[in-house]
Protein backbone atom coordinates (compact mmCIF):
# COMPACT_ATOMS: atom_id res chain seq x y z
CA UNK A 1 0.00 0.00 0.00
CA UNK A 2 1.16 3.46 -0.84
CA UNK A 3 3.13 5.02 2.01
CA UNK A 4 1.86 8.42 0.95
CA UNK A 5 -1.43 7.70 2.73
CA UNK A 6 0.34 7.60 6.10
CA UNK A 7 -0.46 11.30 6.29
CA UNK A 8 -4.14 10.43 6.49
CA UNK A 9 -3.64 8.80 9.89
CA UNK A 10 -2.01 11.89 11.37
CA UNK A 11 -5.18 13.89 12.15
CA UNK A 12 -6.67 10.82 13.78
CA UNK A 13 -3.60 10.35 15.93
CA UNK A 14 -3.97 13.94 17.13
CA UNK A 15 -7.72 13.52 17.62
CA UNK A 16 -7.28 10.28 19.60
CA UNK A 17 -4.43 11.82 21.57
CA UNK A 18 -6.69 14.66 22.67
CA UNK A 19 -9.96 12.82 23.17
CA UNK A 20 -8.58 9.71 24.82
CA UNK A 21 -5.99 11.25 27.10
CA UNK A 22 -7.08 14.79 27.97
CA UNK A 23 -10.44 13.80 29.53
CA UNK A 24 -8.82 11.02 31.56
CA UNK A 25 -6.02 13.28 32.76
CA UNK A 26 -8.56 15.98 33.63
CA UNK A 27 -10.62 13.42 35.49
CA UNK A 28 -7.62 12.12 37.43
CA UNK A 29 -6.61 15.65 38.31
CA UNK A 30 -10.07 16.63 39.50
CA UNK A 31 -10.32 13.41 41.47
CA UNK A 32 -7.25 14.17 43.57
CA UNK A 33 -7.36 17.95 43.85
CA UNK A 34 -9.60 20.74 45.08
CA UNK A 35 -10.27 21.89 41.51
CA UNK A 36 -13.87 22.88 40.84
CA UNK A 37 -15.73 25.71 39.18
CA UNK A 38 -14.94 28.17 41.99
CA UNK A 39 -11.25 27.30 42.33
CA UNK A 40 -8.87 28.69 39.72
CA UNK A 41 -5.74 26.92 38.50
CA UNK A 42 -3.63 29.22 40.66
CA UNK A 43 -5.19 27.92 43.87
CA UNK A 44 -4.93 24.32 42.77
CA UNK A 45 -3.96 22.03 45.59
CA UNK A 46 -3.53 18.28 45.58
CA UNK A 47 -5.67 16.63 48.22
CA UNK A 48 -6.55 13.07 48.99
CA UNK A 49 -9.58 14.03 51.05
CA UNK A 50 -11.99 12.84 48.35
CA UNK A 51 -10.88 9.27 48.99
CA UNK A 52 -12.97 9.37 52.15
CA UNK A 53 -16.10 8.66 50.05
CA UNK A 54 -14.67 5.23 49.30
CA UNK A 55 -15.30 4.28 52.92
CA UNK A 56 -18.87 5.51 52.90
CA UNK A 57 -21.31 2.69 53.46
CA UNK A 58 -23.54 3.68 50.56
CA UNK A 59 -20.62 3.67 48.13
CA UNK A 60 -19.35 0.31 49.34
CA UNK A 61 -22.81 -1.19 49.00
CA UNK A 62 -23.12 0.31 45.53
CA UNK A 63 -19.83 -1.29 44.47
CA UNK A 64 -20.91 -4.64 45.87
CA UNK A 65 -24.29 -4.36 44.11
CA UNK A 66 -22.66 -3.37 40.82
CA UNK A 67 -20.21 -6.25 40.87
CA UNK A 68 -22.86 -8.79 41.86
CA UNK A 69 -25.30 -7.67 39.18
CA UNK A 70 -22.59 -7.40 36.52
CA UNK A 71 -21.25 -10.92 37.19
CA UNK A 72 -24.71 -12.46 37.38
CA UNK A 73 -25.81 -10.70 34.19
CA UNK A 74 -22.67 -11.78 32.33
CA UNK A 75 -23.05 -15.39 33.44
CA UNK A 76 -26.72 -15.62 32.46
CA UNK A 77 -26.07 -13.81 29.17
CA UNK A 78 -23.21 -16.21 28.43
CA UNK A 79 -25.38 -19.29 28.96
CA UNK A 80 -28.39 -17.94 27.05
CA UNK A 81 -26.25 -16.22 24.42
CA UNK A 82 -24.07 -19.22 23.65
CA UNK A 83 -27.12 -21.44 23.44
CA UNK A 84 -28.95 -19.12 21.03
CA UNK A 85 -25.87 -18.42 18.85
CA UNK A 86 -25.04 -22.11 18.60
CA UNK A 87 -28.60 -22.96 17.66
CA UNK A 88 -28.65 -20.18 15.06
CA UNK A 89 -25.42 -21.49 13.61
CA UNK A 90 -26.67 -25.07 13.48
CA UNK A 91 -30.12 -24.16 12.20
CA UNK A 92 -30.89 -25.12 8.66
CA UNK A 93 -32.22 -21.64 7.96
CA UNK A 94 -30.11 -20.42 5.05
CA UNK A 95 -30.68 -16.73 5.53
CA UNK A 96 -28.48 -15.78 8.48
CA UNK A 97 -29.08 -12.11 7.73
CA UNK A 98 -32.72 -12.44 8.75
CA UNK A 99 -31.84 -14.21 11.99
CA UNK A 100 -29.26 -11.61 12.94
CA UNK A 101 -31.73 -8.85 12.10
CA UNK A 102 -34.19 -10.45 14.50
CA UNK A 103 -31.57 -10.29 17.23
CA UNK A 104 -30.52 -6.71 16.53
CA UNK A 105 -33.89 -5.13 15.78
CA UNK A 106 -34.87 -4.54 19.44
CA UNK A 107 -31.67 -2.54 19.92
CA UNK A 108 -32.92 -0.02 17.41
CA UNK A 109 -35.69 1.27 19.60
CA UNK A 110 -34.95 3.63 22.39
CA UNK A 111 -33.33 1.93 25.39
CA UNK A 112 -34.97 4.13 28.01
CA UNK A 113 -38.41 3.55 26.54
CA UNK A 114 -37.85 -0.21 26.40
CA UNK A 115 -36.77 -0.33 30.04
CA UNK A 116 -39.71 1.81 31.07
CA UNK A 117 -42.07 -0.60 29.33
CA UNK A 118 -40.47 -3.57 31.08
CA UNK A 119 -40.81 -1.74 34.39
CA UNK A 120 -44.45 -1.10 33.63
CA UNK A 121 -45.38 -4.76 33.11
CA UNK A 122 -43.50 -5.73 36.26
CA UNK A 123 -45.72 -3.58 38.47
CA UNK A 124 -49.01 -4.66 39.98
CA UNK A 125 -51.49 -3.00 37.66
CA UNK A 126 -50.20 -2.99 34.14
CA UNK A 127 -51.31 -2.92 30.58
CA UNK A 128 -50.46 -6.57 29.91
CA UNK A 129 -52.53 -7.68 32.90
CA UNK A 130 -55.52 -5.78 31.60
CA UNK A 131 -55.26 -7.77 28.36
CA UNK A 132 -54.22 -11.30 29.37
CA UNK A 133 -55.85 -11.18 32.80
CA UNK A 134 -52.87 -12.18 34.96
CA UNK A 135 -49.51 -10.80 35.94
CA UNK A 136 -46.77 -12.31 33.79
CA UNK A 137 -44.01 -11.43 36.24
CA UNK A 138 -45.90 -11.21 39.48
CA UNK A 139 -45.25 -7.94 41.19
CA UNK A 140 -41.46 -7.82 41.04
CA UNK A 141 -41.03 -4.14 40.27
CA UNK A 142 -38.46 -2.64 42.62
CA UNK A 143 -36.74 -5.95 43.40
CA UNK A 144 -33.39 -7.35 42.32
CA UNK A 145 -35.16 -9.79 40.01
CA UNK A 146 -36.59 -6.94 37.96
CA UNK A 147 -33.15 -5.35 37.60
CA UNK A 148 -31.49 -8.64 36.67
CA UNK A 149 -34.15 -9.45 34.07
CA UNK A 150 -33.82 -5.95 32.59
CA UNK A 151 -30.02 -6.13 32.44
CA UNK A 152 -29.96 -9.60 30.87
CA UNK A 153 -32.43 -8.84 28.11
CA UNK A 154 -30.93 -5.41 27.40
CA UNK A 155 -27.40 -6.68 26.86
CA UNK A 156 -28.03 -10.22 25.55
CA UNK A 157 -27.85 -9.13 21.86
CA UNK A 158 -24.21 -8.04 22.34
CA UNK A 159 -23.34 -11.51 23.64
CA UNK A 160 -25.23 -13.29 20.85
CA UNK A 161 -23.58 -11.17 18.16
CA UNK A 162 -20.04 -11.62 19.50
CA UNK A 163 -20.33 -15.37 19.95
CA UNK A 164 -22.10 -15.81 16.63
CA UNK A 165 -19.35 -13.86 14.82
CA UNK A 166 -16.73 -16.17 16.34
CA UNK A 167 -18.75 -19.33 15.61
CA UNK A 168 -19.30 -18.33 11.99
CA UNK A 169 -15.56 -18.07 11.40
CA UNK A 170 -14.93 -21.70 12.40
CA UNK A 171 -14.11 -23.78 9.35
CA UNK A 172 -16.78 -26.52 9.05
CA UNK A 173 -14.05 -28.87 7.79
CA UNK A 174 -12.53 -28.80 11.28
CA UNK A 175 -15.75 -30.10 12.78
CA UNK A 176 -15.99 -32.84 10.17
CA UNK A 177 -12.39 -33.77 10.82
CA UNK A 178 -13.07 -34.02 14.54
CA UNK A 179 -15.99 -36.39 13.90
CA UNK A 180 -14.00 -38.42 11.38
CA UNK A 181 -11.21 -38.83 13.89
CA UNK A 182 -13.65 -40.43 16.28
CA UNK A 183 -14.85 -37.75 18.66
CA UNK A 184 -18.41 -37.92 19.83
CA UNK A 185 -20.51 -34.82 19.03
CA UNK A 186 -20.25 -33.74 22.67
CA UNK A 187 -16.46 -34.06 22.73
CA UNK A 188 -16.25 -32.32 19.37
CA UNK A 189 -18.05 -29.37 20.90
CA UNK A 190 -15.81 -29.11 23.96
CA UNK A 191 -12.50 -29.86 22.22
CA UNK A 192 -12.96 -28.04 18.92
CA UNK A 193 -15.91 -25.65 18.71
CA UNK A 194 -15.82 -24.09 22.15
CA UNK A 195 -12.08 -23.28 22.25
CA UNK A 196 -12.30 -21.74 18.78
CA UNK A 197 -15.25 -19.57 19.77
CA UNK A 198 -13.67 -18.47 23.05
CA UNK A 199 -12.52 -15.19 21.52
CA UNK A 200 -16.15 -14.27 20.97
CA UNK A 201 -17.09 -15.33 24.48
CA UNK A 202 -14.46 -13.01 25.98
CA UNK A 203 -15.51 -10.06 23.84
CA UNK A 204 -19.20 -10.71 24.43
CA UNK A 205 -18.69 -11.04 28.17
CA UNK A 206 -16.91 -7.72 28.34
CA UNK A 207 -19.52 -6.04 26.14
CA UNK A 208 -22.12 -7.22 28.68
CA UNK A 209 -20.10 -6.86 31.87
CA UNK A 210 -18.99 -3.25 31.47
CA UNK A 211 -22.37 -1.63 30.72
CA UNK A 212 -24.03 -3.81 33.36
CA UNK A 213 -21.39 -2.71 35.88
CA UNK A 214 -21.65 0.99 35.13
CA UNK A 215 -25.11 1.68 33.75
CA UNK A 216 -27.48 3.74 35.80
CA UNK A 217 -30.72 3.98 33.83
CA UNK A 218 -31.69 0.29 34.02
CA UNK A 219 -31.32 -0.13 37.82
CA UNK A 220 -32.85 3.28 38.50
CA UNK A 221 -35.99 2.62 36.44
CA UNK A 222 -36.50 -1.06 37.26
CA UNK A 223 -35.73 -0.89 40.97
CA UNK A 224 -37.55 2.43 41.35
CA UNK A 225 -34.49 3.80 43.09
CA UNK A 226 -34.42 0.95 45.64
CA UNK A 227 -31.20 -0.63 44.43
CA UNK A 228 -28.26 1.72 44.06
CA UNK A 229 -25.45 0.81 41.69
CA UNK A 230 -22.20 2.69 41.29
CA UNK A 231 -23.53 4.38 38.15
CA UNK A 232 -26.40 5.86 40.15
CA UNK A 233 -23.97 7.38 42.64
CA UNK A 234 -21.93 8.94 39.83
CA UNK A 235 -25.11 10.28 38.26
CA UNK A 236 -26.08 11.88 41.56
CA UNK A 237 -22.63 13.43 41.94
CA UNK A 238 -23.13 14.87 38.45
CA UNK A 239 -26.61 16.21 39.22
CA UNK A 240 -25.38 17.89 42.43
CA UNK A 241 -22.25 19.08 40.55
CA UNK A 242 -19.89 17.32 42.96
CA UNK A 243 -17.43 16.63 40.16
CA UNK A 244 -14.50 15.74 42.43
CA UNK A 245 -16.22 12.72 43.89
CA UNK A 246 -17.73 11.76 40.55
CA UNK A 247 -14.32 11.89 38.91
CA UNK A 248 -12.73 9.76 41.61
CA UNK A 249 -15.41 7.08 41.32
CA UNK A 250 -15.10 7.12 37.52
CA UNK A 251 -11.35 6.59 37.88
CA UNK A 252 -12.02 3.45 39.89
CA UNK A 253 -14.35 2.15 37.18
CA UNK A 254 -11.58 2.90 34.70
CA UNK A 255 -9.41 0.32 36.45
CA UNK A 256 -11.98 -2.37 35.59
CA UNK A 257 -12.06 -1.12 32.02
CA UNK A 258 -8.28 -1.28 31.65
CA UNK A 259 -8.40 -4.84 32.91
CA UNK A 260 -11.04 -5.66 30.30
CA UNK A 261 -9.11 -4.02 27.48
CA UNK A 262 -6.00 -6.01 28.41
CA UNK A 263 -8.07 -9.18 28.44
CA UNK A 264 -9.53 -8.45 25.01
CA UNK A 265 -6.18 -7.60 23.44
CA UNK A 266 -4.82 -10.86 24.79
CA UNK A 267 -7.44 -12.88 22.97
CA UNK A 268 -8.24 -10.65 20.04
CA UNK A 269 -5.37 -8.46 18.86
CA UNK A 270 -7.09 -5.98 16.56
CA UNK A 271 -10.59 -6.18 17.91
CA UNK A 272 -12.00 -8.32 15.12
CA UNK A 273 -14.83 -9.70 17.23
CA UNK A 274 -15.83 -6.24 18.47
CA UNK A 275 -18.23 -5.92 15.58
CA UNK B 1 -30.36 -77.06 13.46
CA UNK B 2 -28.44 -75.33 16.13
CA UNK B 3 -30.01 -72.13 17.14
CA UNK B 4 -27.41 -69.51 16.92
CA UNK B 5 -27.62 -66.41 19.01
CA UNK B 6 -27.30 -63.39 16.86
CA UNK B 7 -25.67 -60.43 18.52
CA UNK B 8 -27.75 -57.33 18.07
CA UNK B 9 -26.52 -53.78 18.03
CA UNK B 10 -27.81 -53.52 21.60
CA UNK B 11 -25.36 -56.16 22.75
CA UNK B 12 -22.54 -54.02 21.49
CA UNK B 13 -23.73 -51.20 23.70
CA UNK B 14 -25.65 -49.28 21.08
CA UNK B 15 -28.65 -47.48 22.43
CA UNK B 16 -31.20 -45.79 20.30
CA UNK B 17 -31.27 -42.21 21.43
CA UNK B 18 -32.97 -40.85 18.31
CA UNK B 19 -36.31 -40.31 20.05
CA UNK B 20 -34.64 -38.60 22.98
CA UNK B 21 -32.63 -36.43 20.62
CA UNK B 22 -35.78 -35.42 18.79
CA UNK B 23 -37.53 -34.46 22.02
CA UNK B 24 -34.44 -32.60 23.14
CA UNK B 25 -34.39 -30.65 19.87
CA UNK B 26 -38.00 -29.60 20.34
CA UNK B 27 -37.24 -28.38 23.86
CA UNK B 28 -34.23 -26.48 22.57
CA UNK B 29 -36.29 -24.82 19.87
CA UNK B 30 -38.88 -23.74 22.44
CA UNK B 31 -36.14 -22.20 24.57
CA UNK B 32 -34.73 -20.26 21.62
CA UNK B 33 -38.19 -18.89 20.84
CA UNK B 34 -38.71 -17.94 24.49
CA UNK B 35 -35.40 -16.07 24.64
CA UNK B 36 -36.17 -14.21 21.41
CA UNK B 37 -39.59 -13.37 22.85
CA UNK B 38 -37.83 -12.01 25.92
CA UNK B 39 -35.82 -9.71 23.67
CA UNK B 40 -39.02 -8.53 22.00
CA UNK B 41 -41.17 -8.25 25.12
CA UNK B 42 -40.50 -4.55 25.62
CA UNK B 43 -41.10 -3.76 21.95
CA UNK B 44 -44.42 -5.60 22.03
CA UNK B 45 -45.46 -3.62 25.11
CA UNK B 46 -44.46 -0.36 23.42
CA UNK B 47 -46.58 -1.30 20.41
CA UNK B 48 -49.57 -2.21 22.61
CA UNK B 49 -49.30 1.11 24.44
CA UNK B 50 -49.20 3.00 21.16
CA UNK B 51 -52.55 1.52 20.11
CA UNK B 52 -54.17 2.08 23.50
CA UNK B 53 -57.33 4.14 23.52
CA UNK B 54 -56.71 5.84 26.85
CA UNK B 55 -54.10 8.19 28.23
CA UNK B 56 -53.77 5.88 31.22
CA UNK B 57 -50.63 3.85 30.51
CA UNK B 58 -51.44 0.95 32.82
CA UNK B 59 -54.75 -0.28 31.48
CA UNK B 60 -55.87 -1.21 28.02
CA UNK B 61 -59.25 0.15 26.99
CA UNK B 62 -59.42 -0.28 23.24
CA UNK B 63 -57.66 0.16 19.94
CA UNK B 64 -56.96 3.50 18.37
CA UNK B 65 -54.59 4.98 15.84
CA UNK B 66 -55.08 8.55 17.03
CA UNK B 67 -51.68 8.75 18.79
CA UNK B 68 -50.00 8.30 15.43
CA UNK B 69 -51.55 11.59 14.31
CA UNK B 70 -51.40 13.24 17.71
CA UNK B 71 -47.62 12.89 17.96
CA UNK B 72 -47.03 15.54 15.30
CA UNK B 73 -48.74 18.07 17.58
CA UNK B 74 -46.55 17.29 20.58
CA UNK B 75 -44.05 20.10 20.29
CA UNK B 76 -41.69 18.78 22.98
CA UNK B 77 -41.53 15.32 21.44
CA UNK B 78 -41.04 16.70 17.94
CA UNK B 79 -38.36 19.03 19.25
CA UNK B 80 -36.49 16.11 20.84
CA UNK B 81 -36.82 14.09 17.64
CA UNK B 82 -35.49 16.99 15.58
CA UNK B 83 -32.51 17.42 17.93
CA UNK B 84 -31.75 13.70 17.72
CA UNK B 85 -31.89 13.77 13.94
CA UNK B 86 -29.65 16.85 13.71
CA UNK B 87 -26.98 15.39 15.98
CA UNK B 88 -27.09 11.89 14.50
CA UNK B 89 -27.02 13.06 10.89
CA UNK B 90 -24.05 15.36 11.42
CA UNK B 91 -22.22 12.76 13.52
CA UNK B 92 -22.88 9.91 11.09
CA UNK B 93 -21.94 11.77 7.92
CA UNK B 94 -18.77 13.28 9.39
CA UNK B 95 -17.78 10.05 11.14
CA UNK B 96 -18.25 8.01 7.96
CA UNK B 97 -16.06 10.31 5.86
CA UNK B 98 -13.37 10.84 8.48
CA UNK B 99 -13.45 7.23 9.68
CA UNK B 100 -12.83 5.93 6.16
CA UNK B 101 -9.93 8.33 5.61
CA UNK B 102 -8.44 7.51 9.00
CA UNK B 103 -8.80 3.76 8.47
CA UNK B 104 -6.87 4.00 5.18
CA UNK B 105 -4.20 6.02 6.96
CA UNK B 106 -3.92 3.53 9.80
CA UNK B 107 -3.82 0.62 7.37
CA UNK B 108 -0.64 1.93 5.73
CA UNK B 109 1.18 1.94 9.08
CA UNK B 110 3.52 -0.89 10.03
CA UNK B 111 1.72 -3.71 11.82
CA UNK B 112 3.08 -3.06 15.31
CA UNK B 113 2.29 0.62 15.07
CA UNK B 114 -1.15 -0.15 13.71
CA UNK B 115 -2.03 -2.50 16.56
CA UNK B 116 -1.23 0.28 19.03
CA UNK B 117 -3.43 2.86 17.29
CA UNK B 118 -6.22 0.33 16.81
CA UNK B 119 -6.09 -0.23 20.55
CA UNK B 120 -6.56 3.49 21.13
CA UNK B 121 -9.28 3.45 18.48
CA UNK B 122 -11.12 0.80 20.50
CA UNK B 123 -10.96 2.78 23.73
CA UNK B 124 -14.22 4.70 23.12
CA UNK B 125 -15.97 1.44 22.19
CA UNK B 126 -14.78 -0.50 25.21
CA UNK B 127 -14.83 2.32 27.71
CA UNK B 128 -17.92 2.47 29.87
CA UNK B 129 -20.33 5.11 28.62
CA UNK B 130 -20.49 6.74 32.02
CA UNK B 131 -16.72 7.22 32.18
CA UNK B 132 -16.55 8.50 28.60
CA UNK B 133 -19.47 10.84 29.21
CA UNK B 134 -18.27 12.11 32.55
CA UNK B 135 -14.67 12.68 31.49
CA UNK B 136 -15.63 14.36 28.20
CA UNK B 137 -17.90 16.64 30.19
CA UNK B 138 -15.00 17.57 32.45
CA UNK B 139 -12.83 18.32 29.42
CA UNK B 140 -15.49 20.49 27.79
CA UNK B 141 -15.93 22.34 31.07
CA UNK B 142 -12.26 23.30 30.94
CA UNK B 143 -12.94 24.98 27.58
CA UNK B 144 -15.76 26.96 29.16
CA UNK B 145 -13.21 29.56 30.26
CA UNK B 146 -12.84 30.54 26.59
CA UNK B 147 -16.25 29.53 25.25
CA UNK B 148 -18.84 29.95 28.02
CA UNK B 149 -21.73 28.60 25.93
CA UNK B 150 -19.94 25.52 24.62
CA UNK B 151 -22.46 23.01 26.01
CA UNK B 152 -25.26 22.12 23.62
CA UNK B 153 -25.21 21.09 19.99
CA UNK B 154 -21.43 21.48 19.63
CA UNK B 155 -20.42 19.32 22.61
CA UNK B 156 -23.05 16.75 21.73
CA UNK B 157 -21.77 16.41 18.16
CA UNK B 158 -18.13 16.22 19.32
CA UNK B 159 -18.99 13.55 21.89
CA UNK B 160 -20.91 11.54 19.29
CA UNK B 161 -18.05 11.83 16.81
CA UNK B 162 -15.72 10.51 19.49
CA UNK B 163 -17.56 7.20 19.71
CA UNK B 164 -18.85 7.01 16.09
CA UNK B 165 -15.53 7.29 14.22
CA UNK B 166 -14.06 4.16 15.90
CA UNK B 167 -16.98 2.05 14.68
CA UNK B 168 -16.40 3.19 11.09
CA UNK B 169 -12.64 2.54 11.38
CA UNK B 170 -13.31 -0.86 12.88
CA UNK B 171 -15.64 -1.96 10.10
CA UNK B 172 -13.56 -0.51 7.24
CA UNK B 173 -10.29 -2.07 8.45
CA UNK B 174 -11.14 -5.74 7.72
CA UNK B 175 -12.27 -4.79 4.21
CA UNK B 176 -8.95 -3.03 3.63
CA UNK B 177 -7.13 -6.17 4.71
CA UNK B 178 -9.20 -8.23 2.28
CA UNK B 179 -8.44 -6.05 -0.75
CA UNK B 180 -5.69 -7.19 -3.03
CA UNK B 181 -2.67 -4.90 -2.51
CA UNK B 182 -1.82 -5.37 -6.20
CA UNK B 183 -4.99 -3.48 -7.05
CA UNK B 184 -3.59 -0.15 -5.88
CA UNK B 185 -0.13 -0.91 -7.29
CA UNK B 186 -1.65 -1.69 -10.67
CA UNK B 187 -3.53 1.59 -10.67
CA UNK B 188 -0.39 3.48 -9.72
CA UNK B 189 1.70 1.66 -12.35
CA UNK B 190 -0.84 2.63 -14.94
CA UNK B 191 -0.12 6.23 -14.09
CA UNK B 192 -3.09 7.17 -11.92
CA UNK B 193 -2.29 9.76 -9.27
CA UNK B 194 -2.34 8.23 -5.72
CA UNK B 195 -5.35 10.15 -4.43
CA UNK B 196 -7.30 9.58 -7.61
CA UNK B 197 -6.53 5.87 -7.34
CA UNK B 198 -7.77 6.03 -3.77
CA UNK B 199 -11.14 7.36 -4.88
CA UNK B 200 -11.45 5.30 -8.07
CA UNK B 201 -10.00 1.97 -6.94
CA UNK B 202 -9.76 1.59 -3.19
CA UNK B 203 -13.01 3.24 -2.04
CA UNK B 204 -15.19 1.09 -4.34
CA UNK B 205 -13.39 -2.01 -3.04
CA UNK B 206 -14.18 -1.20 0.59
CA UNK B 207 -17.68 0.18 -0.07
CA UNK B 208 -19.40 -2.55 1.95
CA UNK B 209 -17.27 -1.83 5.02
CA UNK B 210 -17.97 1.90 4.78
CA UNK B 211 -21.69 1.24 4.53
CA UNK B 212 -21.67 -1.12 7.51
CA UNK B 213 -19.67 1.41 9.51
CA UNK B 214 -22.13 4.15 8.63
CA UNK B 215 -25.07 2.03 9.79
CA UNK B 216 -23.28 1.20 13.04
CA UNK B 217 -22.43 4.84 13.68
CA UNK B 218 -26.02 5.87 13.03
CA UNK B 219 -27.34 3.14 15.35
CA UNK B 220 -25.00 4.10 18.16
CA UNK B 221 -25.60 7.80 17.75
CA UNK B 222 -29.37 7.73 17.49
CA UNK B 223 -29.84 5.52 20.54
CA UNK B 224 -27.17 7.02 22.78
CA UNK B 225 -28.29 8.08 26.21
CA UNK B 226 -25.49 8.11 28.78
CA UNK B 227 -22.83 10.06 26.90
CA UNK B 228 -25.38 12.57 25.60
CA UNK B 229 -26.85 12.94 29.09
CA UNK B 230 -23.55 14.26 30.47
CA UNK B 231 -22.57 16.36 27.47
CA UNK B 232 -25.64 18.29 26.52
CA UNK B 233 -26.64 21.69 27.74
CA UNK B 234 -28.77 24.73 27.07
CA UNK B 235 -31.87 22.50 26.95
CA UNK B 236 -30.66 20.72 23.82
CA UNK B 237 -32.21 17.35 24.70
CA UNK B 238 -32.13 14.40 22.38
CA UNK B 239 -34.91 11.81 22.47
CA UNK B 240 -33.32 9.59 25.14
CA UNK B 241 -32.59 12.45 27.51
CA UNK B 242 -36.05 13.91 26.99
CA UNK B 243 -37.78 10.59 27.68
CA UNK B 244 -35.63 10.07 30.78
CA UNK B 245 -36.60 13.50 32.10
CA UNK B 246 -40.31 13.18 31.26
CA UNK B 247 -40.45 9.69 32.74
CA UNK B 248 -39.18 11.07 36.04
CA UNK B 249 -42.23 13.39 36.05
CA UNK B 250 -44.49 10.38 35.17
CA UNK B 251 -45.71 12.41 32.25
CA UNK B 252 -45.18 10.19 29.18
CA UNK B 253 -47.79 10.54 26.46
CA UNK B 254 -48.76 7.54 24.32
CA UNK B 255 -47.47 9.52 21.33
CA UNK B 256 -43.92 8.62 22.37
CA UNK B 257 -44.80 4.95 22.04
CA UNK B 258 -46.45 5.61 18.70
CA UNK B 259 -43.29 7.31 17.47
CA UNK B 260 -41.09 4.45 18.68
CA UNK B 261 -43.32 1.83 17.06
CA UNK B 262 -43.35 3.75 13.81
CA UNK B 263 -39.55 3.93 13.87
CA UNK B 264 -39.28 0.18 14.49
CA UNK B 265 -41.64 -0.50 11.58
CA UNK B 266 -39.63 1.79 9.29
CA UNK B 267 -36.40 0.04 10.28
CA UNK B 268 -37.98 -3.32 9.62
CA UNK B 269 -39.28 -2.17 6.24
CA UNK B 270 -35.86 -0.79 5.35
CA UNK B 271 -34.20 -4.09 6.21
CA UNK B 272 -36.75 -6.08 4.21
CA UNK B 273 -36.28 -3.84 1.16
CA UNK B 274 -32.50 -4.17 1.50
CA UNK B 275 -32.82 -7.93 1.74
CA UNK B 276 -35.12 -8.02 -1.29
CA UNK B 277 -32.69 -5.93 -3.37
CA UNK B 278 -29.75 -8.10 -2.34
CA UNK B 279 -31.60 -11.24 -3.34
CA UNK B 280 -32.46 -9.77 -6.73
CA UNK B 281 -28.85 -8.80 -7.27
CA UNK B 282 -27.70 -12.33 -6.51
CA UNK B 283 -30.34 -13.69 -8.88
CA UNK B 284 -28.99 -11.54 -11.71
CA UNK B 285 -25.47 -12.79 -11.23
CA UNK B 286 -26.52 -16.41 -11.50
Amino acid sequence: MNKEFKVLALPYKIWLGIFVFVPIIAMALIGISNLNSTVTIADLRITLSHFSILYQRSVLIAFRNSLTFAFATTLICFVLGYFVSYEIKRSRVKNKFVILTIVILPMWSNLILRIESLGNIMSENNILKSIIGFNLFGNISGTWMAVLFGLVFTYLPFMILSIYTALEKIDPALEEAALDLGLTPMMKFWKVVFPLSFKGVVTGSIMVFLPALTGFAVPKILSRGQIILIGNIIENKFIYTNYNHGALLSMIILIFIFGSILLITKFDKEGETLL
Amino acid sequence: MIEREVATLKDYGFRDYSKLVKAFNVVKRIFVVLIILGLYLSIIIIAIKSFNNSRNLSSFSGLTLSWYLEMFNETELMNAVRNTLIVSTIATVVATILGTIFAIGLYTLAKKNRVFWMLLNNVPILNADIVTGFSLMLMFRMFMVFFPNIFGLFTLVMAHLFFCIPYVVLSVMPKLKETDPNLMDAALDLGVKPYKALVKVLIPAIKAGIFAGMLLALTMSIDDFVISYFNTGAGFDNLSIWIYAVMGRRDLTPSVYAFSTLLTLFTLAGLLVYQFLERNKKGEKV
